[in-house]
């Protein structure tokens, strides 16, 4: 059994694929089937070791707010009917956050380049996490941008030289894809909210920056997967059934997720 | 993944000190030569080999009063000069040194510096034999007692005295394992 949960194939897909499948499928009916993003990414920090606060690093601040962000979803999914506006507002929140993951290493750059870099991750965060935020409407297309831009930036950060966030990048897809699958089992779209679209959002652009940040993810791979979300808005045929528009939404995503991945192993050359 | 570094083992060389600045304080203080002074570690390697690494850049320095027995001694690591003898990526992705500074283990764009803050030397007769401080290493201290297992002071054959009243220069080595 400990090799089988040691095993990094296990870690980074299958549990937290099950974990996705069997939240989505328990709770879609209290329009709590959201909760699989975070329940995915979460069984995967636990299997890697990774769900502790302190010493309070850059990931474990990104821990942090990996359970905040789809608890503040979820309380917004309740407590108001929030719309376009909120998703950008929470994109700016998130982005100025990133700036206190990422402190302990920015201050150790030069200001310049430290104002340059902080600055980019903010604006990628702040673009991802808005975007993405504003899919809860669309439960498949939600579900498509998790896939993409967790395998994405799973498969980038693992070019990027770091195996945990290519784990914790992969676990997001994996439970994206499990959330996904039941809309096509059901043959129906189950809600989303802003509970999975605000835990896509933080987790994925998150673990994107940072492989850029800790490791040696590159920029033009983290604009790679700020198109994720534009690419999850691409058409989709109205008359298709739940499970056919779940594929081509999810083959949008993953060509983003996986140019960018491409990119990161083409810099490794 | 499981984690497999750990601060196996660490082995200081400590050859180029300049002697004390005034003849009449029994407080010699030497400065870490970073040329000569190699912190090394080792960990298992999934139980099939002993994988070995070192820090190539160290500063640092070691204060000993022989007549009170008591003494410091300051170290600080620049995680990033860690070296395993693998900078090659042939048909990888990446080096193992270059998996090592990321956050996965050494994580050094976070914590370029590992540092040792040894308040208590303990000596054995005129030698020492171990120095009681704290490690810090990723955010965490832990104390740690280091072992003296070589202890050598001399004159640095490399400098000549220019008259009598300088400062003399003495030349000392230590190995240390923790």
């Amino acid at each position: 059994m400990d090799a089988w949960l040691n095993d990094p194939v296990t870690q980074s897909s299958l549990a937290p694929f099950l974990a996705g499948l069997v939240v989505t499928l328990a709770l879609f009916k209290l329009r709590l089937g959201g909760l699989a993003a975070v329940a995915g990414f979460c069984a995967t920090a636990w299997l890697i070791g990774e769900l502790q606060f302190t010493p309070l690093t850059a990931k474990r601040k990104l821990m942090l707010l990996a359970l905040a962000a789809p608890a503040l979803g979820l309380l917004a999914d309740f407590a108001w009917r929030p719309g376009r506006a909120t998703a950008y507002v929470l994109g700016v929140v998130f982005a100025a956050l990133s700036v206190w993951v990422f402190s302990s290493v920015l201050v150790q750059k030069p200001p310049v380049q430290a104002f340059i870099t902080g600055g980019g991750i903010v604006l990628f965060v702040a673009w991802t996490v808005a975007l993405t935020a504003s899919l809860q409407g669309n439960s498949v297309r939600a579900g498509a941008a998790g896939l993409g831009l967790g395998l994405g930036a799973g498969f980038a950060a693992l070019m990027a030289a770091t195996a945990s966030f290519a784990q914790l990048g992969m676990a997001l897809g994996a439970a994206s894809g499990a959330f996904l699958l039941v809309q096509m089992l059901l043959g129906r779209r189950i809600d989303a909210g802003l509970v999975f679209c605000l835990a896509v959002g933080v987790e994925g652009a998150l673990v994107a920056a940072a492989a850029l940040m800790l490791a040696k993810l590159g920029w033009i791979e983290l604009a790679i997967l700020a198109a994720v979300p534009l690419a999850a808005r691409l058409p989709l045929p109205v008359r298709w059934p739940v499970w056919g528009q779940a594929i081509l939404a999810s083959l949008y995503t993953l060509a983003c997720g996986g140019g960018a991945a491409a990119m990161a192993y083409l810099a490794t050359r | 993944m499981k984690r497999i570094i750990v601060l196996g083992a660490c082995a200081l060389a400590l050859p180029a000190f300049t002697f004390p600045i005034t003849a009449a304080a029994q407080v010699e203080t030497y400065n870490i030569d970073q040329y000569h002074t190699v912190p090394y570690w080792e960990t298992d390697h999934l139980g099939f080999a002993t994988l070995r690494g070192r820090f190539d850049r160290a500063t640092g320095s070691f204060t000993i009063d022989r007549g009170a027995k008591a003494g410091t001694f300051d170290i600080v690591i620049q995680t990033a000069s860690l070296n395993t003898g693998d900078t090659d990526r042939g048909t990888r992705p990446r080096t193992r040194d270059e998996h090592l500074r990321t956050s996965d283990f050494f994580n050094v764009a976070e914590f370029p510096t590992m540092t040792f803050k040894g308040n208590k030397v303990v000596f054995n007769g005129d030698d020492v034999a171990s120095v009681e401080g704290n490690l810090t290493l990723l955010g965490v201290t832990r104390p740690v007692t280091l072992k003296m297992t070589r202890w050598k002071c001399g004159p640095d054959m490399r400098a000549r005295a220019t008259s009598a009243a300088a400062t003399p220069s003495a030349r000392s080595s230590a190995r240390i394992s923790a």
